[in-house]
């Protein structure tokens, strides 16, 4: 039996205009991320991975075409709808990793709490779970620079955790790590989906994501070339 | 992680630029305070100045007088003026009451006659109370109360060619408007700061100022000092009331009224210490709002993946006021403590400035300790430092996330 969807886009296209010049950088692609996904956007670069992920994350717009959260559209939302939506349903997870320098790793992984209003100990007891869960338990008061990059994203990914996020979305996770590294995160983020059943969604180009996914959509010039 | 505890962080990032730009705010901070502290000094200087300088904290005297309308000397003056000082001198909040005629006339010497402007006084107590005995230059302030004697002004006295021991012939008009003339011996000099003043200046016993205008008691004023100067509206409403009720027509009016001269060079000072301290919270604003541009600039990325986060526009905005306001609260703390240290060394320097408006003579600089300034400097620096952050911060918040986060 099929989950029903938990993001669904339809028919989504999204032009840049650089000058004079217009980039289509997704052009009418459908989609939809049920919970059991996890899914794999691939493609080579400028094929629309980045685009299409900003898109399904509310991180940008389409020009055209509907995306739909739980069956609503999400088209009405204003900006800060949208930014409560992300912070309680999604949970991101860069290739630069993107932690906050002058914040530690537990205080990192507390950001989204803090803003969601939780509680401080109620944030505390929650990133120091969420930091054995990633194998860092030991690290939760030291800064992102003094952390090994496999490391920065276990925080990353611990973070994107905080508000129970039920999609995940990763744009190119392994992009900045060695391969064991790499293997590793995939392992950790492949597990958190099994045992959460939280959908992801993962960006990139490398083959070991794609070895992990539920299922793959490629991407070539902004369009769905083919569902595996 | 409250949102304060990141903006505390976020200006510990870069500390060589948070010190300029908190010692811009503290520099700032020290000048606005120190020239605030400089003209309330300047300020209570020039009151005690008008106050003492003759004005008196309080008049009593016919409306009429306070009107301009008196056409001649006493034409409205105070009858019986020995009972209605003792009445004031009851007021427990009165300190000291002086009697003064005011009058006009000629002073002739054998060969030539000026104008004056007469001003019959108590000697005693205008020496106990006043700073004009002081500025006697030569010979002496007026001595016994029912002597002919005169303390002429330093102008007036050159012009006349007299000096302490010589006789001039006062001629003035009498209140019943007969002119009369008596002789009064010149017993001190004075030099008085304003120069128009100094060229007309003619003091005599008030008893000597009695016979010459044949006033019979008559004054046309009395003078007040008292207790607390700002209870003095409060002390002539009450005299006023008495003295009314026991039949005289008389009002008053307290010294900010009458010192014209002092309400003038207050609005000049205020006017420049508002021009200088506007000029000195701009160049704080620019400091500050340059800082916070390169801020946002830098930061440009993290605010995109703050707001992916769930961070909503006002909250970078609040983000970005929060660092604004504590940037500027620890250079306001930096700068009371730099304007507190200048103070006491400039204090404690003991150096001159030159005779303020209205005063005869150099003034030491002296700093006073004010609070409102202080409290305005303090209000004026978060002020900028908040204005600073608004137009960066909002550049930030509505820069479209995906654009944020691809930011090198």
């Amino acid at each position: 039996m099929t989950s029903p969807p938990l993001l669904e886009g339809r028919s989504l296209r999204r032009v840049y205009r650089l000058g004079r010049v217009e980039v289509v950088a997704v052009d009418g692609v459908d989609v939809s991320v049920s919970p059991a996904d996890f899914l794999v956007l691939e493609g080579p670069s400028g094929s629309g991975k980045t685009t299409l992920l900003n898109l399904l994350g509310l991180l940008d717009e389409p020009d055209r075409g509907t995306l739909l959260w739980e069956g609503s559209p999400v088209a009405g939302l204003d900006e800060n709808a949208r930014s409560e939506l992300r912070r309680d349903r999604f949970g991101f997870v860069f290739q630069t990793f993107n932690l906050v320098p002058v914040l530690s790793a537990a205080e990192n992984v507390e950001l989204p709490m803090a803003l969601a209003g939780t509680s401080r100990e109620a944030r505390r007891a929650r990133a120091r779970d969420l930091l054995a869960a990633v194998g860092l338990a030991d690290k939760a008061s030291v800064r992102p620079d003094l952390l090994s990059g496999g490391e920065r994203q276990r925080v990353a990914i611990a973070r994107a955790l905080a508000n129970d996020a039920r999609l995940l979305l990763a744009d190119e996770p392994t992009g900045n790590l060695d391969s064991r590294t790499a293997e590793e995160i995939l392992d950790l983020l492949r597990r958190l989906h099994e045992e959460r059943g939280m959908a992801c969604v993962v960006a990139t180009h490398d083959p070991l994501v794609r070895r992990r996914a539920t299922r793959v959509l490629s991407l070539r010039d902004g369009r769905l070339e083919q569902a595996a | 992680m409250t949102l304060l505890r990141l903006a505390l962080r976020n200006i510990g990032r870069n500390r060589r630029r948070t010190l300029l730009t908190a010692g811009i705010v503290a520099f700032g901070f020290a000048a606005l305070t120190l020239a605030g502290g400089f003209v309330a000094q300047s300020f209570e200087a020039l009151a005690e100045g008008t106050v003492r300088g003759g004005v008196g904290h309080l008049q009593i005297a016919s409306p009429e007088l306070f009107s301009g309308t008196e056409a001649e000397t006493l034409e409205h003056g105070l009858g019986d003026s020995s009972a209605l000082a003792r009445r004031a001198e009851a007021d427990p909040a009165v300190r000291e009451v002086l009697r003064r005629i005011d009058f006009f006339g000629l002073a002739g010497t054998g060969g030539s006659a000026l104008p004056f402007l007469g001003l019959g006084v108590e000697p005693e107590a205008e020496a106990r109370s006043m700073d004009t005995p002081d500025l006697v230059t030569a010979g002496r302030w007026l001595g016994a109360a029912e002597d002919d004697e005169a303390v002429l002004g330093g102008g007036l006295a050159r012009a006349l060619a007299v000096g302490p021991g010589d006789w001039v012939t006062l001629f003035a008009m009498t209140v019943d408007g007969v002119l009369n003339a008596r002789d009064v011996e010149v017993v001190g000099v004075a030099g008085l700061p304003v120069r128009e003043l100094d060229d007309r200046y003619l003091a005599v016993p008030l008893a000597s100022a009695d016979r010459l205008l044949q006033a019979d008691g008559t004054v046309s004023k009395l003078v007040l000092l008292v207790d607390d100067p700002d209870r003095a509206a409060a002390v002539g409403e009450r005299l006023v009331a008495t003295l009314r009720a026991e039949g005289a027509t008389v009002d008053f009016r307290t010294w900010q009224e009458l010192a014209e001269f002092y309400r003038q060079v207050r609005t000049l000072y205020l006017g420049i210490f508002g021009f200088l301290g506007a000029v000195l919270v701009l160049i704080v604003l620019l400091a500050a709002a340059n800082s916070m541009l390169m801020v946002a600039t830098e930061r440009t990325r993290e605010i995109g993946t703050l707001r992916a986060l769930g961070m909503k526009p006002r909250g970078v905005v609040r983000l970005f006021a929060l660092e604004g306001l504590t940037q500027g609260a620890l250079g306001c703390g930096a700068g009371a403590a730099l304007s507190l240290a200048l103070r006491e060394v400039v204090n404690r320097s003991h150096l001159l400035m030159p005779a303020p408006p209205g005063v005869a003579h150099p003034v030491e600089l002296f700093i006073r300790f004010y609070p409102q300034a202080y409290g305005i400097a303090l209000a004026g620096m978060l002020a900028a430092g908040l204005l600073a952050t608004w137009w960066p911060a909002h550049r930030a918040a509505r820069l479209p996330i995906v654009e944020a986060l691809a930011h090198v």
